[in-house]
């Protein structure tokens, strides 16, 4: 009697596995394109991971997420070369006054916005405007500029405060934005007549003209970018169609991801074990640059006891240099000084601290603080984006326990390291950190990591304060002349290093996995050829020069 | 005391918790250090518009009018501006609630009718190698973290035999249909698009089952000795020797006298669905409220943060009335005493 | 000497009815060897430094050997030894929140229990009403995002969110008993509250809220690996199981032994508990029967 029962719920059970079956098994997996099936333009697809929150606002974006949306989404007046200098791109010509006070900028004719309007001297105009006022993202850069005028359709006029020698590679920060598309898009808000400067719209929608334009922005899960095809750049016929930024998912999805065939680009933050794996897949190879980044312990040097330079040093000379640039960032080479080695402007022979104990201990004895170090432990944040930064973290907590120093290890958000960094009362002893260069000189790193003003935010947590380097670092970027602006940058680097306010670990090597079976990526192939580049913050990303082939993708797939 | 009667005090004292929920999570989220708005702007922002942010967000005013202004935005559906999208929190919630909930009702699906067809068949069979193996299982599944399950299944699914996708809600390749309700599956329905219906559903298996083990071994457990106890009644006995048959008895009236420690302690699990949820979320990339949750408090984002929880406090109430009804209704002695002790 | 033997007797009843079922045998062995093995892990361990400020980057990703018995994580550093000090977090966690979440809501609870009727009642069980509003875990993570991740931070979080239940369950109990007969008795008497309340009403609250203790101590060890899991727990280098989960899994398959492990640790210690719980219910319930 009870056997009924039993019969049917096995037959529900049944039923239920048979159902399961057909979802899993019968159907083929949506995903995975059926071999025969000829190559639709959604083939023709570059997908990457980033960080997350991306703005794509131009006067708001400015992190390495936003830059590489950006420079796919805008064009800008100039664009970066792989060395560092820039060429001729929406403008096709400049003049510089003899007082380094006025730029004339000749634009090139005949570009069109992604909504078919044309390009002028005003958009450019109100593209600066907005970003002053809005003064976030990369407006910092652009501090000196008093004025920006229209002189006429093609021609933009910028005046300076005062002489800004980089002012020119800046540039590449400055997006162009549809000043009519923006103005129709304007709502309620804080810049009086400009109502919110079109803020709202454009955290979701873009006012460009660069090669491709936001087909769709879901937030916090990815940005669609497609091909624009009428940019004045023209095309190639391989370039990828689409351009999907994704918020980055844990390394195990994207490892899945890139087996499949469903990923092109992994993040440059991924721990070595896993490119790794990655790199013995077929297909998949792993490529990198230095790219201008470096890694730093930023050391306070307004709170005990990091506020006593022998006790820095006694830090700088204890790390294991040698362990971080071989075991943990295999390809990356020890930073010497705060200009990474391969941004103009980087002072080659600058000091360079080695890991020695001795000399640790003898900085540490001249420290105020030797004898009563338990009472000082050194605090000490790293970033929880970026997983690889916990090796170093412990590994410099193991070295310090070596000459007595206690390091306490936290590990925070990115977010909250930020907020920390907002008062010297907060900002921990020592924060490990990846400072990108905004553009393609050492003035860029020199201003934002150690000028004064830049002090509460979190590239600058040592809170530094030195007037004498302030007006250095004023001093050299007012000067016009490439080759005196540089002197004076290899004097400011030999003068903080003296001050040792921050462990120079590395500069960083950039590394991805990236689906060389059927994806042609332009920086690589550089490196591959042999030559030293530097793609600047996004640039290392611009889609347009990629080359995607979905028949070799096919290949790939079939061969599985 | 009748149902509409047992309903009324039980919705009334629900609308009291829930204030006294306003007021606790708004404790939580003011308690943040630091300054919300300079984080939301960046380091370089001016002074100003920090300032004006500042103003916008009320955090310049003493805290009791801040939370007097909070709550009359919570109660028009004005959840505040989020740090981290910077979109109304509310716009927020509505893109990412639906997923979740399509998560956690499939996983309670997965969970009432695999704990209690798992709990039935043991009894039945009691002490058989099938209910052996029933109970080795159920303690696995007890004792296992949901996020371990979502880790192991993202392991064997996702890469030793790949046949499910472990990544988001729908595929690349799939068209969405248009946003009408929320729910991916219930709108792919209504548009049509049953090639998205299809790829929404083989995504929602994973993260569901991961989910639902936990719970549906606690049901399989739970109804399993509650029939047990049941069966050994007198009038279970009796129906037996009548020789009625035993399918009749277990389906007209062993079941619903048994089902009702199932369904109240099934309602803490909904509530443990939503919660695990949060870290399930995280391990396969679902574009749900938890995983919104979870990245709002890790950036402290004030405004999100008040209104996940809010929203989460507002489900939770309202689950627990739901099962509160369905035990009245398995149960009149509830019904008529008027108490539920189900939390 | 009589007493002696009465009590001799009594455990020895308890021990029967316990140990009725081999599972709770098997749940108390395991019990005890995790206490141990936590209590003396700097001695039984093969590196205790692994467990502290300690790389080995030569020595990262190695596999299970007799060496490393569950091999190497990504630091170099052995994970048997980790995972064993991670018991003693699991564990301080677990007795730290039930050692301050069983007096304060039981307490709460049998106050409010005894005066019921009075708004004393009601203030306090509205109150256990809002905090029950949340599930736990989320509470938790709302409370521990806010502040500093520590192990005592993470505890605080969740004593918040626990404590609620014991409230409820004591509140139940002191409601019922309240009116009965001894407890009027007690009244008439002159006895005082306190005399009444931790004296008459709270030893007949003992066998459930024991019961209830051993039940939880495995759910507050997974509430707390949770925690750890995003990361708002004991903070590296200390080891804690679920950080040791998430972080390894960031690295499967091929170094599946990061998380493979830890994840096993934590399935075992919560069964051990649960089967130890089971079984002082058993113990318990039938005692009072």
């Amino acid at each position: 009697m009870r056997g009924g029962v039993i019969a049917k719920a096995l037959a529900v059970a049944v039923l239920l596995a048979f159902m399961g079956g057909t979802l899993t098994g019968c159907r083929p997996p949506a995903a995975e394109p059926e071999p025969q099936a000829e190559i639709k333009p959604e083939d023709r697809i570059l997908r990457v991971d980033s960080d997350w929150p991306t703005y794509i606002d131009p006067a708001v974006g400015n992190d390495f997420s936003d830059s590489i949306a950006l420079v796919n989404l805008y064009d800008t007046l100039v664009f970066p070369n792989f060395d560092g200098s820039v060429r001729p791109h929406l403008a096709t010509d400049w003049e510089v006054s003899p007082d380094g006070r006025k730029y004339t900028f000749y634009l090139r004719q005949g570009v069109k916005f992604h909504n078919g309007d044309e390009l002028t001297a005003e958009d450019v105009e109100f593209s600066m405007k907005r970003l002053l006022t809005i003064g976030e993202g990369f407006a910092y850069l652009f501090e000196s500029v008093t004025d920006v005028k229209a002189v006429d359709k093609y021609t933009v006029e910028f005046t300076l405060k005062e002489p800004f020698g980089p002012f020119v590679r800046a540039l590449v920060r400055l997006y162009i934005l549809n000043k009519d598309q923006v103005l129709a898009h304007i709502k309620p808000g804080p810049y009086g007549e400009m109502g919110d400067y079109g803020k709202e719209w454009l955290l979701t929608n873009d006012a460009g003209s660069g090669p491709y334009k936001v087909k769709e922005m879901k937030m916090e899960e990815y940005l669609l970018a497609e091909k624009f095809d009428d940019w004045w750049g023209g095309w190639d016929k391989d370039a990828p169609f689409y351009l999907k930024l994704i918020a980055t998912p844990d390394p195990v999805t994207i490892r899945t991801l890139m087996a499949r065939r469903e990923h092109e680009l992994t993040s440059e933050m991924l721990p070595e074990e896993n490119l790794k794996a990655l790199d013995e897949m077929e297909g998949i190879d792993t490529a990198g640059y230095f790219d201008g980044v470096n890694l730093n312990i930023m050391l306070h040097t307004r709170k005990p006891p990091t506020d006593c330079i022998h006790f820095r040093r006694a830090l700088a000379y204890c790390l294991d240099y040698e362990t971080v640039a071989t075991k943990i960032w295999p390809d990356a080479v020890q930073a010497r000084g705060p200009v990474p080695h391969n941004l103009p402007g980087h002072n080659p022979n600058v000091y360079q601290f080695k890991q020695d104990l001795e000399k640790a201990m003898e900085e540490l004895k001249k420290s105020k603080y030797y004898g009563q170090l338990e009472k000082y432990p050194v605090t000490l944040s790293w970033c929880a984006e970026v997983p690889l930064e916990e090796k170093l973290a412990l590994l410099f907590q193991a070295n310090a326990a070596e000459i007595g120093i206690k390091v306490e290890v936290t590990k925070k958000p990115f977010g909250a390291m930020i907020a920390d960094a907002q008062s010297p009362e907060t900002t921990p002893n020592a924060s490990i950190i990846f400072v990108a260069p905004h553009y393609a000189e050492a003035g860029s790193m020199l201003k934002s990591r150690y000028h004064s003003s830049t002090c509460g935010s979190w590239e600058q947590c040592e809170w530094l304060q030195n007037e004498e380097i302030d007006s250095m670092i004023e001093e050299a970027l007012r000067t016009l002349d490439e080759k005196k602006r540089f002197e004076l940058y290899y004097k400011i680097q030999e003068k903080i290093v003296e001050l040792c306010p921050t462990i120079w670990v590395l500069d960083r090597f950039e590394k991805r996995a990236y689906q060389a079976g059927y994806v042609y990526w332009p920086a690589a192939e550089e490196v591959k050829a042999g030559k030293a580049i530097l793609p600047i913050m996004g640039y290392g990303q611009y889609a347009h020069d990629f080359r995607v082939y979905p028949e070799k993708r096919m290949e790939l797939l079939k061969t599985k | 005391m009748g149902l509409g009667r047992f309903m009324v005090r039980r919705l009334a004292l629900s609308l009291l918790v829930l204030a006294g929920l306003s007021i606790l999570i708004f404790l939580i989220a003011r308690v943040v250090p630091g300054d919300p708005a300079r984080l939301a702007l960046g380091p370089r922002a001016p002074e100003w518009a920090v300032q004006s942010l500042r103003e916008e967000m009320n955090l310049d005013k003493p805290l009791h009018v801040q939370y007097y202004l909070w709550l009359r935005g919570l109660l028009r559906g004005d959840l505040g501006k989020s740090l981290l999208t910077r979109r109304p929190v509310m716009d927020d919630i509505k893109e990412f609630l639906p997923a979740t909930c399509e998560i956690v009702l499939f996983s309670a699906l997965v969970m009432a009718v695999g704990g209690i067809l798992l709990g039935v068949l043991s009894a039945s069979y009691p002490n058989s190698w099938f209910d052996n193996v029933v109970r080795v299982v159920a303690y696995l599944g007890i004792v296992t973290p949901s996020f371990v399950w979502a880790v192991i299944f993202v392991l064997i699914f996702g890469y030793i035999w790949p046949i499910l996708p472990v990544i988001g809600r729908l595929e690349m390749t799939v068209e969405a249909p248009p946003v009408f309700t929320g729910f991916l599956l219930l709108d792919s329905l209504i548009f049509g698009k049953y090639e998205a219906f299809w790829d929404g559903l083989r995504h929602l298996i994973l993260p569901s089952v991961a989910l639902a083990l936990g719970g549906m071994a606690q049901a399989a457990r739970i109804t399993r000795s509650s029939l047990m106890e049941n069966m050994g009644k007198d009038y279970a006995l009796a129906q037996v020797a009548y020789g009625i048959p035993w399918r009749v008895t277990l389906g007209k009236y062993l079941l619903k006298p048994s089902l009702i420690p199932t369904v109240s302690v099934m309602a803490l699990d909904i509530a443990a669905l939503f919660a695990n949820a949060f870290l399930v979320e995280l391990v396969f990339n679902y574009p749900g409220i938890s995983g919104y949750g979870i990245r709002a408090m890790l950036n402290k984002d004030v405004n999100a943060i008040s209104g996940v929880i809010m929203v989460m406090g507002v489900i939770f109430t309202g689950v627990n009335i739901i099962v509160d009804l369905v035990v009245a209704y398995l149960d009149p002695r509830v019904r008529l005493v008027g108490g539920s002790q189900s939390g | 000497m009589a007493d002696s033997a009465k009590w001799r007797e009594r455990l020895g009843r308890a021990w029967y009815k316990f140990s009725r079922n081999r599972l709770s045998v098997v749940g108390l062995v395991l019990v005890v060897g995790i206490i141990l093995l936590a209590l003396l892990a700097p001695v039984v361990v093969p590196y205790p430094e692994h467990a502290g400020a300690f790389v080995d980057y030569a020595n990262a990703n190695l596999p299970p050997s007799r060496t490393y018995l569950f091999g190497t994580d990504v630091f170099g550093r052995d994970i048997f030894s980790r995972t064993i000090f991670a018991f003693r977090g699991a564990l301080i966690m677990a007795i730290g929140v039930l050692v301050t979440v069983v007096p304060l809501g039981s307490f709460l609870g049998l106050v409010a229990g005894y005066f019921k009727g009075t708004r004393l009642e009601a203030f306090i069980m509205r109150i256990t009403d809002v905090f029950l509003a949340l599930p736990p875990l989320i509470l938790a993570l709302a409370i521990c995002a806010m502040l500093r991740p520590t192990l005592f931070n993470s505890m605080m979080a969740v004593c918040v969110s626990w404590w609620p239940w014991y409230t409820r369950l004591v509140y139940g109990m002191a409601r019922s008993v309240r009116s009965e007969f001894y407890v009027l008795a007690a009244e008439v008497a002159g006895a005082s509250k306190a005399h009444i309340l931790f004296r008459e009403i709270l030893p007949n609250c003992m066998a459930p809220i024991f019961t209830k203790m051993a039940l939880d101590v495995g759910w507050v060890i997974l509430v707390g690996a949770g925690l750890s899991f995003v990361g708002l727990g004991e903070q590296p280098p200390t080891p804690a199981l679920g950080t040791m989960v998430s972080d390894g899994a960031k690295y499967l398959p091929h170094l599946w032994w990061n998380s493979v492990f830890p994840a096993i640790a934590i399935m075992v210690m919560v069964l051990s508990f649960n089967l130890l719980g089971d079984g002082i219910r058993d113990m318990l319930a039938r005692e009072e029967a």
